[in-house]
């Protein structure tokens, strides 16, 4: 048998016989109350926001209508009354005009009763015999692609939509198109059939925002469904799949942090196996289990199984994290600190981009949009997939490497601290026979970290308002670029003395800095095409119009942190770092005003 | 039970805490998720409703509006953040296709009280955000020519809703997200942190083999697990208050901090001595956690799928809207933790002999 599979198997077995004999009908029962639960709660519905708000109404049958809100408490006085204590409401309805309180809570009251009263009336007039009298107007929504991409503002074009004085003349020719046809070419009912259909879809998530319709996307729509939609059931079913996924990492991540306890490990690491067969022998169980669970799961729900290549890169990245943080941990305390803050990084950088799915190509950023498109029928092509999950198995690759190579003794089993074991575990993938080289594949292999740390600031940063979206994400890029390309030096520095020199610098920063440069062009060339065309895109990846710009600039970054730190010692470290990160930034806004204009 | 030894035991864990600083973690976790979080519902206001954001610049997106003349042109050039250009089909698609226009109307010949529907042709530009921004600001005005249009078919109706006049709501575009599922959210991730942290601190003795060297010393078996639990449900109000703060900074004001907290920590006690009696049963990390973590979603589930659950409560607290019933359910919480407090106390025993006798 080949050793990786013998491995695999000694650690299956290890992990059922270590089990204690009642875990197994213990967590069976666990999961059929679940089941049951799930079931009651689904009956019950959930009551998280019951009892908010308070509304006294003049009239019965605008009673019933809020009486079906679990958020309204309802009282059903007569006019005069409710004129006079209007105050000991949040909102009050007299003589079919509602009035809310004038303070945020009888403003949100308000709006909920919009939203209730929407859907009511909504329901009254899908119901009518001639439903084109009450839906008179239907909107068909086309959609066309731009041919101005990004490069070409670079060539003085405007990129912003400010209409002039009079009608706008286009420059190319005008291709004729013919006027689209007055005929909907769908019958009544089916058009009832979809407005039913997204009336019970309504009030969810649109419950605690108020502005997102969720719903079905039709071929034609009401006024009233014209928002994106938010694929709210395919985001809840993204939860459906990352839990699982993450409670089985933390079991490879404690297998891996069980091998370090009373130096338990010695026994492996005396196999005559490379460490990197080890590892990958233990790891090959729980990606097997990740892999049968997810594949349950998409049968269970009916799903289609082309979700297990989006999951794939997924798994392989919890795992990749989990072998880490199960090799750095000093206590159990320290990996569940770790492992639920790293978690709830991961699960942000999944979730947030997806809540964006049928907004913006920028949610392509995470493999969980790809999970949401093809629950929803979108189709997926092989460079959505490349572009948003290439990050992930380079990621999960490096880390890989890096937990292979600090796989002995001297590391497991060292209880320093946490920054000096990365430095460590940095120092260990450096060579010194070979520093220079080594320095120039390291920082080409911090790259995937960089994009996806950027990439990370972009989800966070793209929320806000323009100016500043761009501005945070300058200052957070050049920060980002900056401390990859001074954490191979850094290590270098403090592992050897003989290194601490000026001679040794400027050779030292020019290899990071092509080192550094390659990766950027490769893997950008290879993916990210979709995000470089635009604005932020720009943003992130000025460095990349010339090649010999951005190669002094990546050198002087690294020459401004090591100089600092040679001037001024390790403590100089950060103020360096920040230095360098104010060059970067006025580099990058520079490269900016020319750009744009 | 000597209750100087179980302080010396509750000071020793959180000294071990602090010195690891893994808080650290804790803390920076809790900033990142209220930055996030607020980063992600001002995003969701400029992109769902422009308006919102009114001290930001309005600027005006173009539109080219082709084909038949209806009282929609009319109500779009009367429109805020809009300009019409009334044009030819054709050239109106090559200039939006330049970036000239944000979108173009396309409007048929279908008679405003025909039998059939009008159906207007909204083209706007693929993966452009301006496209969301600009349907938002349509809504409006095409639901108005919609009532218009329906006011006009008026007669083949059958029936008319009850009437009611709405004035537009102003600000409180989140309330409901921020105090009916942030704020309970929120108060609870302590509870659920301090119930992971006290897994570990007792299967950490279990698996490192440092229950003999502690049990040797004075303090006995249950002093030194009520201890445990009093690290863990001392860093509970800390927290919860330290997000009521967080989220006061954010300009959300929370109306019985006080109470909630009370709440937050009554039931951080309840998931803490669960967490102590799971792991004093397996006595090693990888079952515990994985039997109390599912346990934990059937209790959550369970709570939440009835009225007045603690969560609820916490969401009407936080609004101002609780009645004097709260402290009812408070009292009924409590009362469950001092009965599993109990129980611990008894399975320790239980547990100590046995350990003692071999």
């Amino acid at each position: 048998m080949h050793p990786v599979l013998t491995i695999a198997k000694y650690e299956l077995l290890r992990s059922v016989t270590q089990m204690r004999r009642d875990l197994l009908p213990v967590a069976v029962g666990l999961f059929l109350l679940l089941v049951l639960v799930t079931g009651f709660a689904a009956e019950s519905g959930m009551h998280l926001s019951d009892g908010l708000y308070t509304i006294g109404v003049d009239d019965h049958g605008l009673a019933t209508i809020v009486a079906g809100d679990p958020r309204f408490v309802v009282y059903q006085v007569d006019g005069a009354t409710l004129a006079r204590e209007r105050g000991a409401y949040d909102l009050v309805v007299i003589d079919g005009q509602a009035r809310g309180a004038a303070t945020p809570r009888g403003q949100a009251a308000l709006k909920a009763l919009r939203n209730d009263y929407a859907g009511y009336v909504a329901a009254v007039y899908s119901a009518e015999p001639d439903l084109f009298a009450a839906y008179p107007l239907w909107v068909d929504a086309e959609e066309l692609r731009s041919e101005l991409d990004f490069e070409a503002t670079g060539a003085g074009q405007q990129v912003g939509l400010r209409p002039g004085t009079g009608a706008p003349v286009p420059e190319g020719t005008i291709e004729q198109v013919t006027a689209p046809p007055a005929g909907i070419g769908v019958t009544a009912e089916e058009l009832r059939r979809e407005l039913v259909q997204d009336a019970s879809t309504d009030d969810r998530l649109a419950r605690y925002t108020d502005v997102l319709q969720s719903g079905t996307m039709g071929e034609y729509r009401t006024p009233a469904q014209l928002s994106p939609p938010l694929p709210f059931d395919s985001i809840v079913l993204i939860f459906v799949f990352i839990f699982p996924l993450y409670f089985s990492s933390q079991f490879f991540m404690m297998a891996i942090m069980n091998e370090r306890i009373d130096r338990r490990g010695e026994a492996l690491l005396a196999a005559p196996v490379h460490p990197a067969l080890l590892l990958l022998g233990k790891a090959l169980p729980y990606l097997a289990g990740m892999l049968l669970v997810s594949t349950v799961l998409l049968l269970v729900l009916g799903a289609p199984l082309v979700i297990l290549a989006a999951l794939l890169p997924v798994i392989l990245f919890f795992l990749a994290a989990a072998l880490l943080i199960g090799m750095t941990a000093r206590s159990f305390k320290e990996l569940s600190f770790v492992s639920i803050f790293f978690s709830t990084v991961a699960t942000s950088y999944l979730f947030f981009p997806s809540v964006f799915a049928n907004v913006h190509v920028i949610a392509l950023v995470s493999p969980m949009t790809l999970v949401v498109y093809a629950l929803q029928g979108t189709p997926i092509t092989l460079s959505d997939y490349l572009y948003s999950t290439v990050l992930f198995y380079l990621v999960s690759g490096v880390l890989f490497f890096a937990g292979a190579r600090n796989f002995t003794e001297e590391r497991l089993f060292s209880q320093s601290r946490p920054l000096t074991r990365i430095r460590e575990f940095i120092g260990s993938a450096l060579s010194d026979r070979h520093p220079y080289a080594s320095l120039s594949l390291l920082s080409a292999l911090l790259i995937p970290f960089v994009f996806m740390a950027q990439m990370m600031a972009l989800t966070l940063f793209f929320n806000l308002p323009m100016p500043w979206s761009v501005l945070l994400l300058l200052v957070a890029a050049a920060f980002i670029e900056e401390l990859a390309k001074s954490l191979g030096l850094y290590a270098l520095l403090a592992k050897r003395e003989r290194f601490r020199s000026w001679r040794v610098l400027v050779p030292a920063a020019a290899v990071i800095a092509i080192g550094f440069l390659a990766g950027e062009k490769l893997l950008l060339l290879a993916t990210l095409a979709q995000i470089t065309e635009s604005v932020f895109g720009a943003v992130l990846f000025t460095s990349l119009q010339a090649l010999w710009m951005p190669l002094l600039l990546h050198l002087a970054g690294v020459l401004i942190v090591g100089g600092v730190v040679l001037a001024g010692g390790r403590r100089a470290y950060i103020p360096g770092l920040l230095l360098a990160t104010g060059v970067h930034v006025l580099y990058n806004l520079a490269v900016l005003r020319g750009a744009i204009g | 039970m000597n209750r100087r030894h179980v302080t010396l035991i509750a000071k020793k864990e959180l000294r071990g805490l602090s010195q690891e600083r893994t808080i650290l973690l804790a803390v920076l976790l809790q900033v990142f998720v209220a930055v996030f979080s607020s980063f992600l519902m001002v995003g969701l206001t400029s992109l769902y409703d422009p308006a919102a954001l009114s001290r930001s610049v309005t600027t005006e997106y173009g539109i080219g509006y082709a084909g038949n003349e209806s009282p929609l042109l009319a109500r779009l050039e009367a429109a805020d953040g809009v300009r019409v250009y009334p044009m030819d089909l054709s050239t109106a698609l090559q200039a939006l296709r330049e970036r000239k226009l944000s979108a173009v109307v396309h409007s048929p010949d279908t008679r405003p009280d025909g039998e059939e529907p009008v159906k207007l042709t909204l083209y706007t530009l693929q993966n452009d955000l301006t496209a969301s921004v600009l349907n938002v600001r349509l809504k409006e005005v095409l639901g108005a020519y919609e009532a218009e249009l329906r006011e006009l078919r008026a007669d083949r109706l059958e029936s008319t809703p009850i009437p009611l006049r709405l004035p537009v709501p102003r600000g409180a575009e989140f309330f409901e997200f921020v105090y009916g599922l942030l704020v309970p959210l929120l108060v609870l991730m302590p509870a659920i942190i301090a119930a992971a942290l006290i897994i570990d601190l007792i299967t950490e003795e279990y698996q490192q083999r440092t229950l003999e060297t502690l049990l040797a010393t004075p303090v006995t078996f249950t002093e030194a697990l009520w201890g445990k639990v009093a690290a863990c449900l001392v860093l509970v109000p800390l927290q919860a208050g330290a997000w009521l703060g967080l989220l006061g900074l954010n300009g959300i004001r929370v109306a019985a901090p006080v109470e909630i907290v009370l709440h937050a920590t009554a039931a951080s006690a309840v998931l803490v001595l669960l967490g102590a009696l799971v792991s004093l049963h397996y006595r090693e990390r990888t079952s515990a956690q994985f039997v109390f973590s599912t346990g934990l979603v059937v209790v959550m589930l369970l709570a939440l799928a009835m009225p007045a659950n603690p969560l609820n409560l916490i969401a009407q607290l936080s609004v101002g809207a609780a009645g004097a019933g709260h402290w009812g359910v408070l009292a009924g919480v409590a009362a469950f933790a001092l009965l599993l407090g109990w129980v611990m106390t008894r399975y320790a025993r239980v547990v100590a002999r046995a350990f003692v006798e071999g």
